[in-house]
């Protein structure tokens, strides 16, 4: 029988619900409307966005937060699918890394 | 019975939901795989969610339903009101007469 999706948690445990307001940041307003640009054009679909976050490791999912979950699902289905190359995602991203401009203004 | 739509089940209809055992992206939760249930809405038809996910096509479109389940019949701990139910939706080939 295969392993439950990691997003199938429906009846499990929930704790404590943190309930506090939390600001946009700018790279996350950027990421979602390239998101639904790439998602308008065809680029990919729901269903594939879901199928890529289902595949996380468990590990990394309970870490992640929503804005993380769809840019590493945007960028794993853009070099699934042969418009960006793995390499140079990660090379360009270091870069951006060292020169200390994370962009991360509200 | 069958629906207006041409579809299987019309509304009302006692359902079974199946667990298909299938691996990948699948949209029936765990929690209610064997639960029993009734249709309360036919959706239409859609592409396959199982096949999109994987870059096929997902045609022809199946059958979507809303099936409500009783809380009481999903959890066995359930502590709520005796009618309190839940609606999801199922897609055709997850369910079974009952």
């Amino acid at each position: 029988m295969p392993d439950p999706l990691i997003t199938d948690i429906g009846g499990h445990p929930a704790g404590e619900i943190p309930k506090e307001e939390m600001n946009q940041l700018y790279w996350e307003k950027l990421m979602i409307a390239m998101f639904g640009v790439l998602s308008s054009k065809g680029i990919y679909n729901l269903d594939e966005f879901r199928r890529t976050v289902e595949s996380m490791h468990p590990d990394e999912y309970k870490k992640s937060h929503f804005y993380w979950r769809r840019l590493d699902a945007m960028a794993n289905l853009l070099v699934e699918k042969g418009h960006i190359n793995y390499n140079e995602l990660v090379r360009r991203a270091n870069e951006r890394l060292a020169s200390g401009r994370r962009d991360h203004a509200v | 019975m069958q629906s207006s739509s041409g579809n299987r089940y019309a509304l009302g209809d006692k359902v079974q939901i199946v667990d298909l055992m299938k691996a990948g992206h699948v949209r029936t939760p765990a929690y209610v795989r064997g639960k029993y249930g009734t249709i309360d809405h036919d959706c239409g038809n859609f592409e396959n969610p199982e096949e999109r996910a994987y870059g096929r096509v997902g045609r022809p479109p199946i059958p979507l339903y809303r099936v409500r389940i009783m809380q009481k019949h999903i959890w066995e701990d359930y502590e709520g009101p005796e009618g309190d139910s839940l609606v999801l939706e199922i897609y055709d080939h997850w369910l079974r007469p009952a």
